[in-house]
């Protein structure tokens, strides 16, 4: 069993130091000063040496200098209420792996204990390169870096597991979300990918959610962060302001709130996505006064993505539609100018969509003729036929 | 002259113009200081501190920037300068305005000079931005204000460094000769420029606890562990470690600074990561 010797002048201490480090499984060995902790480690095998400053008879950096004089090369934590950085600055001198300020808290005592007598201690500041100013890489074992890490659209924290059900539920299929119950499950998360949006609730028990926010916002700088929160007054959105979100997205979510949730932080998608010879049409999220718009952006970017699909040399090409708003006469048009603009490329075009698609094309002269697949695939073998 | 004497001689002529208000101190923008009069007033609307900032074009872009990046939840659209103000609020919108009056200072017509302060000011802006992401992440203390405390802890040395380029510009037209290198003019700077710091901050009526972290704050207070100026304190010796800084660095007493700073404070290996992680890249470009 690894033995600590802790020195230190007050009994107390002593106490409280000896039983964390027992309930880490080691031995402890004590001494009330410098005199007495070399006589320790004389007489014992000793793993780690957890010593105080200021001692009668003989004080920490004399007991500390006398046993590295001696050979003893025993690791030392300096655990004392003396915070001068000239003292600390000589005791690293002569060679101390680590220092705790009294009082301490115990899982400081427990980490900085386990982590010397693991080896681990030092190396975790980007230091910079000699003579340049190029930071190392990061060291190995270290959690990737957010901008390397995966990238999700939504991160939902909130201790009511069916928050995120029914938030989930009213989100469109392509977004990706992540939920956590916890702060420390979100932060563990924020280490590790690249989130847009951060929701936090407001009210998770024994969690300060404004602390929560600064938090997460020192982990993923370009998220926004919305606060999920009741209606608590008329001025909502300024009190969520002041704890240091950006925004708010007020419970219980209604369609409509969600939907501007939407627009704000997910516009920006691309609403035509080209892969090889395949225009996939993005799915519609929004309410019905935004088709007008919806169509508007697909009309201003079918011409590029044909543009790109031509140039790859493909004669024909596939509109995959998924399930696209079918009001009015938009879908029609829409297909028309597509079809048009293909045609001016040299391209045969193919659509697919659901039986409803079909049913709506076939009403119109200009489109009832176009032939409807179900799938990508049976697309590619129909324009092959 | 050595530095030493040229240092004691400098502060000194500092000390007393600064005593009998005779120093020339530079004075925040005609803009920021009339923004900051409207801002007093809890009642102030956006629209009259829009009206002021449209006077000064880079500030205002500055503040559209700001209000329209990520970080502000800015989303796509375009919005108005008066939408912009109420989108930051009056405490990020002071933060701005302080930050770019600092900024100012830290620019000059001499290039070789010139270089100098911005290294300085990459490294303010780090300690700044290690400072504000030390109390964020370990969840004490106002992060908000460490920011600008982190920012502002070494504004006295470019108005050190203009004192010092007059008196360099009157010696070498008498004597006709080179003056002092590169590496002796930082060392004079940096042992006089918190005096002047003090003064400046309080000629722009920054607050107390600002104020403290400008003063030297070479030890940390253990009273109050989460303090602006432990952060203050702490950062800036990282900010050192990690490369970001102009001058000589004792790397035995810095280090000290960090292993107390990280107990103090409370700084597990997990956060001292993530602070370090990129800091180059944060800062780099911020000056031009």
């Amino acid at each position: 069993m690894p033995a600590i010797l802790t020195v230190d002048d007050s009994r107390a201490v002593r106490t409280i130091v000896g039983k964390q480090v027992k309930e880490l499984g080691f031995e402890v060995l004590e001494a009330e000063d410098g005199v007495q902790g070399l006589e320790q480690l004389a007489q014992a095998q000793v793993d780690l040496v957890l010593l105080d400053v200021t001692m009668p008879n003989m004080d920490g950096p004399t007991m500390l200098q006398k046993m590295r004089e001696g050979g003893n090369g025993t690791p030392v934590i300096m655990l004392t209420s003396e915070s001068k950085r000239s003292i600390v600055a000589g005791a690293m001198k002569v060679g101390i792996s680590d220092y705790i300020l009294k009082p301490f808290k115990p899982e400081e005592l427990r980490q900085k204990v386990l982590s010397v007598l693991q080896g681990e201690s030092g190396a975790v500041i980007e230091a910079p390169l000699p003579g340049g100013g190029v930071p190392l890489a990061a060291e190995p074992g270290e959690a990737a870096s957010p901008a390397g890490g995966r990238f999700v659209d939504i991160a939902v924290v909130d201790d009511m597991e069916n928050v995120h059900k029914k938030l989930r539920s009213m989100l469109p299929g392509h977004l990706s979300m992540n939920a956590f119950t916890s702060a420390q499950a979100a932060l563990a998360a924020c280490r590790e990918r690249v989130y847009r949006v951060v929701l936090i609730d407001t009210e998770i028990p024994d969690v300060n959610s404004a602390v929560l926010a600064q938090q997460v916002r020192v982990l993923q700088p370009p998220a926004a962060l919305v606060a999920l929160t009741l209606r608590s007054s008329n001025d909502v959105s300024r009190e969520v302001r002041e704890q240091g979100f950006d925004d708010v997205l007020l419970k219980p979510f209604r369609p409509e709130v969600v939907d501007d949730f939407l627009l704000r932080y997910f516009d920006n998608q691309e609403f035509l996505q080209v892969e090889d010879n395949v225009l996939k049409v993005a799915p519609f999220v929004g309410k019905a006064d935004r088709i007008d718009r919806f169509y508007g952006r697909l009309n201003g970017q079918f011409t590029g993505a044909l543009e790109k699909v031509a140039a790859a040399c493909y004669d024909e090409v596939v509109l995959d539609l998924g399930a696209p708003p079918l009001e009015g006469d938009r879908l029609p048009k829409f297909v028309v100018a597509v079809f048009e603009k293909s045609k001016e490329f040299g391209m045969s075009l193919s659509l697919v969509g659901p039986a409803e698609v079909h049913k709506i094309l076939g009403g119109y002269t200009e489109t009832k003729d176009l032939k409807v697949f179900a799938t990508v695939k049976e697309a590619r073998v129909g324009a092959a036929a | 002259m050595s530095v030493e004497k040229l240092s004691a001689e400098l502060e000194s002529i500092l000390v007393k113009r600064i005593q009998a208000d005779q120093l020339y101190l530079p004075s925040m923008p005609a803009v920021v200081v009339k923004i900051m009069e409207v801002l007093r007033d809890p009642d102030a609307g956006m629209k009259e501190v829009a009206h002021l900032l449209e006077r000064d074009p880079v500030l205002a872009a500055r503040a559209l920037r700001m209000a329209t990046s990520a970080a502000f939840a800015g989303g796509t659209k375009r919005i108005t300068l008066q939408e912009a103000l109420a989108r930051l609020g009056t405490k990020a919108l002071k933060s701005l305005l302080v930050e770019a009056s600092a900024q100012k200072l830290f620019i000059s017509r001499n290039p070789q000079i010139n270089d100098q302060l911005k290294v300085l000011w990459e490294h303010s802006v780090a300690v700044g931005i290690l400072a504000r992401d030390v109390l964020a992440l370990t969840g004490e203390g106002d992060s908000e204000s460490a920011y600008l405390a982190g920012l502002l802890h070494d504004v006295g040395k470019p108005v050190v460094a203009s004192v010092l380029l007059e008196l360099e510009r009157q010696l070498t037209e008498v004597y006709q000769k080179g003056w002092i290198d590169s590496g002796e003019w930082l060392a004079v700077v940096r042992t006089v420029h918190r005096k002047v710091a003090v003064a400046l901050a309080e000629k722009w009526q920054l607050p107390g606890p600002i104020i403290v972290c400008i003063k030297d704050s070479a030890e940390y207070d253990k009273g109050d562990r989460h303090s602006l100026a432990n952060a203050v304190c702490f950062s800036n010796a990282l900010a050192k470690k990690t490369g970001i800084y102009a001058g000589e660095v004792l790397a035995e007493d810095n280090d000290a600074i960090i292993m107390i700073g990280r107990s103090v404070i409370g700084i597990s290996d997990d956060i001292l990561r993530t602070l370090t992680k990129g800091l180059r890249e944060r800062v780099s470009g911020l000056y031009d």
